[in-house]
């Protein structure tokens, strides 16, 4: 494929885009600009199916794949449809791996499927990743349905803050046997077909959901990660095209962004610059997505190999409709070189026990101590307290040093079930705590970023928490799925290296 | 059975060659090709010379591709030392199949009055590579959905054992069937890629490579290559006293992507084509009592049981595995309904002579031509004397285009 059709394709497939002859109701996938029966008098209008939910009409387990998805294995791909709108289109069951011998596939038909943003290949001539929406699970599964319902935000202008999120965890996990890894019992890891950007589209779909906000109100998309699909290629502008934050084509939603790298703070360091464009005139948008999205790395067999984590998880910030404000700030750097990865290497090197005291400590500490003192708040003021963890052990450890409990850090402390997400590490404890946060609660988040530097923030819930709750999929749901399923070391490897 | 006020012959067949099917690590394309003309050339009764072709019309799917090569009628030209009219039809597996259309459309409109048609595949030179090429005949996002070709034809009969068989085991024995009979047709084959007997139960327990189709329900992959002569009603007499007629030669076309089709367990192209094709020729499907039918998987061949109308909709598998029950251990095996039989791919069909994907649609007609003339060896089909008429159907893809022609040896 050459990188002319690649965008071509990127724009009927990202949302699978259809049309549809508003004279005779035909549909068209992928669209065309007159229907077969009226021609060319005909009236097309544009849908989008990335939302909708549809049904296998027929299908058959591919034993023996393509190249293009040797990857991934045996697979099921089918006709699905939906209904509703009387359309085909061709697809792939994914997030699924088929029994050995003979399915039932009588018995799948008809199965309601939910449209999913992953890899279809790469390591094609043109060296492009390639990504499609023709691609679905199981809707009694792992991943379920949500509508998508926009309402428009309330006249009403308030300090900015959090005004929805979403975060997301792959259904694949491995376990650390026996009493865990520095307190860290599983973890998640990507399926074949999924990567950092495929994450982040997961969550910021998550994020607007939660949010019922037109996708074409966020302005500015940042997505933090060490983890990049490309050295070179944002990750935020395959976001912005999927969400429709941006460009609808040949329409024009004006948005921007970038990709940021700070290791495991990448994101959470531009909260404050979102809350803070939001409130900014010549910005002319009153939204800004951030997403914390990793594919966690480490060097196989390394220690940090049996305590890494996938997934993402994205915040949008807003003065309208704002579920948590956000009180204060302030953020702590140093040039620390505990933990870094040079161009072209594939895996990140740290400097050992020298990443505990002179550099987690030190900066989450300060960080924190600093941000009670300026905030004056005292830790029994603090309903949740949220520390980047790379562990459970480094966490818990500095919140007890700064005087915290154990309860206030219990809520937050996801890394012992999903592993470190490094630059989803703090916003998705974020999410799992504000699944549960009532309003009036203070949440103080301190990240941290190897190389070296921590963020605080200190949010305060508002009563909107709870008319939007129940448009989040919470974290401990996602933890505690009963769809999740457990895979090998081998397994866990390769899904990590293709990913 | 061809009336004597019948509508006439548009064109006549007099000479057909072929090379044998198979892995032909050896032979490059132009080879076969070559092999293949000259054999035909040499077959013409009467005699014909090389620069005695008006014409050729060749058809191929993954030469370019595979050789990298533009500007085919040129290389052809070089190959066969000749400076007339070249054309070159890719239409996947229907591109033999469009080769023998697109030469009948020549005579027909009377610029030519003989010409060649000839079509040519080297599979192997792309033997780690096929898997891939061959969704070149699909839809790009069936392609990017995962799908492999033969996933393709899986869902379909997927789909037509859900809606017809319906759980029923002997729908699946029937596509079973289809294979154990083709590959019990291609035993008197000498030129045949495999002449081996399968049992039913054999191709029931071989690999699934695309649930619910296993290794045993796929033609294999081949190397070939096959050619016509093929003249007008009028000057085919002075090259042979036996030619065979062609009284219809139909192309249709449907949509290439599966999801765009009203149904999956028919090939719409195929009942447009053997439509057209049957009131071309003034003649009724039970009236044809031989057919070379596209059975590049066995669902293929079931469905052309259907969309032919020689059974009807969803009952062809029953018709399929009453017709085996009757008549094992035959030498050919027809399929019967009421009074009707006919004997469906004589020569082991796709399935078991091969499919060299270019030479397919051409080959098809070899067979007819021998059949017709009682020339076809130990292949031959028994019959009392009325083997009159015979049909062959190539596909292309899933169904993106069907050809049909239907032969005959004259009233």
């Amino acid at each position: 494929m050459s990188e002319p059709i690649a965008r071509r394709k990127i724009i009927v497939d990202y949302r699978i885009n259809a049309t549809k002859c508003q004279d005779c109701g035909t549909m068209y996938f992928p669209p065309k600009s007159f229907c077969y029966n009226e021609g060319r008098a005909s009236h097309m209008e544009d849908l989008d199916f990335f939302y909708k939910k549809g049904a296998l009409y027929s299908g058959t387990v591919i034993n023996t794949p393509s190249s293009k998805f040797k990857d991934v294995g045996a697979h099921i791909s089918g006709i699905f449809e939906f209904p509703e709108h009387s359309l085909r289109i061709p697809g792939r069951i994914t997030d699924y791996i088929p029994p050995e011998g003979s399915v039932d596939l009588s018995s799948l038909v008809g199965r309601e499927v939910v449209p999913r943003f992953r890899r279809n290949y790469s390591g094609s001539e043109d060296g492009l990743v390639h990504y499609s929406s023709l691609n679905f699970s199981f809707g009694d599964e792992y991943y379920p349905h949500q509508e998508y319902v926009k309402i428009e935000p309330s006249e009403e202008v308030e300090k900015p803050g959090i005004v929805g999120y979403g975060v997301y965890l792959p259904k694949y996990r491995i376990k650390n046997e026996g009493g865990g890894v520095l307190g860290v019992t599983e973890r998640t890891l990507p399926f074949a077909d999924e990567d950092t950007t495929t994450f982040s589209v997961e969550a910021g779909k998550r994020a607007l959901i939660h949010a019922a906000l037109d996708s074409t109100y966020v302005k500015k998309c940042f997505v933090g990660t060490e983890s990049p699909t490309y050295a070179v290629k944002p990750i935020m502008a395959t976001v912005t095209q999927a969400l429709e934050l941006g460009e609808k084509f040949e329409d024009g939603y004006f948005s921007g962004g970038t990709d940021s790298q700070f290791a495991c703070k990448a994101a959470t360091d531009l909260y404050v610059d979102a809350a803070a464009l939001v409130n900014y005139p010549a910005f002319g948008g009153e939204h800004v997505m951030v997403i914390g999205s990793d594919n966690s790395q480490a060097s196989p067999g390394d220690p940090l190999d049996y305590t890494v984590g996938a997934g993402a998880a994205a915040f949008i910030f807003g003065r309208r409709d704002v579920i948590a404000t956000l009180d204060h700030y302030l953020s702590y750097t140093s040039d620390t070189p505990d933990f870094y990865r040079r161009e072209g290497e594939k895996y990140p090197r740290h400097g050992g026990r020298f990443t505990g005291t002179p550099a987690y400590y030190k900066h989450v500490l300060t960080a924190m101590k600093a941000m009670l003192k300026k905030s004056g708040l005292a830790p029994e003021d603090i309903n949740y307290v949220i520390l980047h963890s790379p562990n459970a052990s480094f966490p818990q450890r500095a919140a007890l040093q700064a005087g915290f409990t154990r309860e206030q850090i219990a809520p937050g402390l996801t890394v012992a079930k999903i592993g470190n997400l490094y630059s989803g590490s703090c916003p998705a404890a974020l999410g799992a705590v504000l699944d549960i946060s009532e309003p009036g609660d203070k949440i103080l988040m301190t990240a941290y970023g190897s190389g070296a530097g921590s963020d605080s923030y200190v949010f305060t819930v508002t009563d909107k928490i709870a008319e939007k709750r129940e448009r989040s999929v919470p974290v401990q749901d996602q933890i505690e799925s009963p769809h999740k399923e457990y895979v090998d070391y081998v397994f866990y490897r390769k899904m990590k290296d293709i990913s | 059975m061809v009336q004597k006020d019948g509508p006439k012959p548009i064109a006549a067949v007099v000479g057909a060659g072929r090379t044998k099917f198979g892995e032909l690590w050896y032979d490059n394309p132009e080879k076969l090709l070559v092999e293949a003309g000259l054999e035909c050339v040499e077959s013409v009764d009467k005699g014909i010379g090389r620069k005695d072709i008006q014409a050729c019309f060749f058809g191929s799917f993954l030469y370019q591709h595979t050789n990298k090569r533009g500007l085919i009628p040129g290389y052809m030209a070089q190959e066969l030392g000749l400076n007339i009219p070249i054309s070159m039809t890719e239409a996947a597996c229907a591109s033999g199949g469009a080769a023998v259309y697109n030469a009948v459309l020549g005579i027909q409109s009377g610029k030519f009055d003989i010409v060649l048609a000839g079509g040519f595949e080297k599979m192997s030179d792309r033997v780690d590579k096929i898997m891939d090429d061959l969704m070149f005949a699909a839809d790009p996002h069936e392609f990017d959905a995962g799908f492999t070709f033969i996933g393709l034809y899986a869902v379909m009969m997927s789909r037509y054992l859900y809606d017809y068989g319906k759980g029923d085991e002997r729908c699946l024995d029937a596509m079973a069937i289809v294979a154990s009979k083709n590959h019990h047709h291609a035993m008197g084959n000498p030129y045949a890629q495999y002449r081996r007997e399968f049992t039913v139960e054999a191709v029931k327990r071989s690999a699934l490579v695309a649930d619910p189709v296993r290794l045993l329900h796929c033609s294999p992959v081949s190397d070939g290559a096959a050619s016509l002569i093929i003249t007008s009603p009028e000057k085919a007499k002075e090259m042979t006293d036996t030619p065979i007629y062609i009284y219809a030669s139909q192309q249709a076309t449907d949509s290439v992507a599966l999801s765009a089709r009203d149904n999956l367990t028919g090939v719409k192209s195929t009942r447009l084509a053997m439509g057209a094709a049957l009131e071309q020729a003034g003649m009724k499907i039970s009236e044809i009592p031989l057919a070379e039918v596209h059975d590049c998987f066995t669902i293929e061949e079931v469905m052309y049981m259907e969309d032919s109308g020689f059974y009807n909709t969803g009952e062809a598998w029953k018709g399929i595995f009453d017709s085996y029950k009757d008549y094992e251990g035959l030498r050919h095996i027809p399929y019967v309904r009421g009074d009707a039989e006919v004997i469906v791919n004589p020569g082991g069909g796709l399935k078991a002579d091969g499919h060299p994907v270019g030479a397919t649609g051409v080959r098809q007609v070899f067979e007819v031509y021998r059949q017709l003339r009682g020339e076809a060896g130990d292949c031959q089909v028994e019959s009392d004397g009325d083997l009159d008429a015979a049909l062959c159907h190539n596909i292309g893809g899933t169904g993106g285009i069907c050809t049909v022609h239907i032969f005959g040896r004259g009233a």
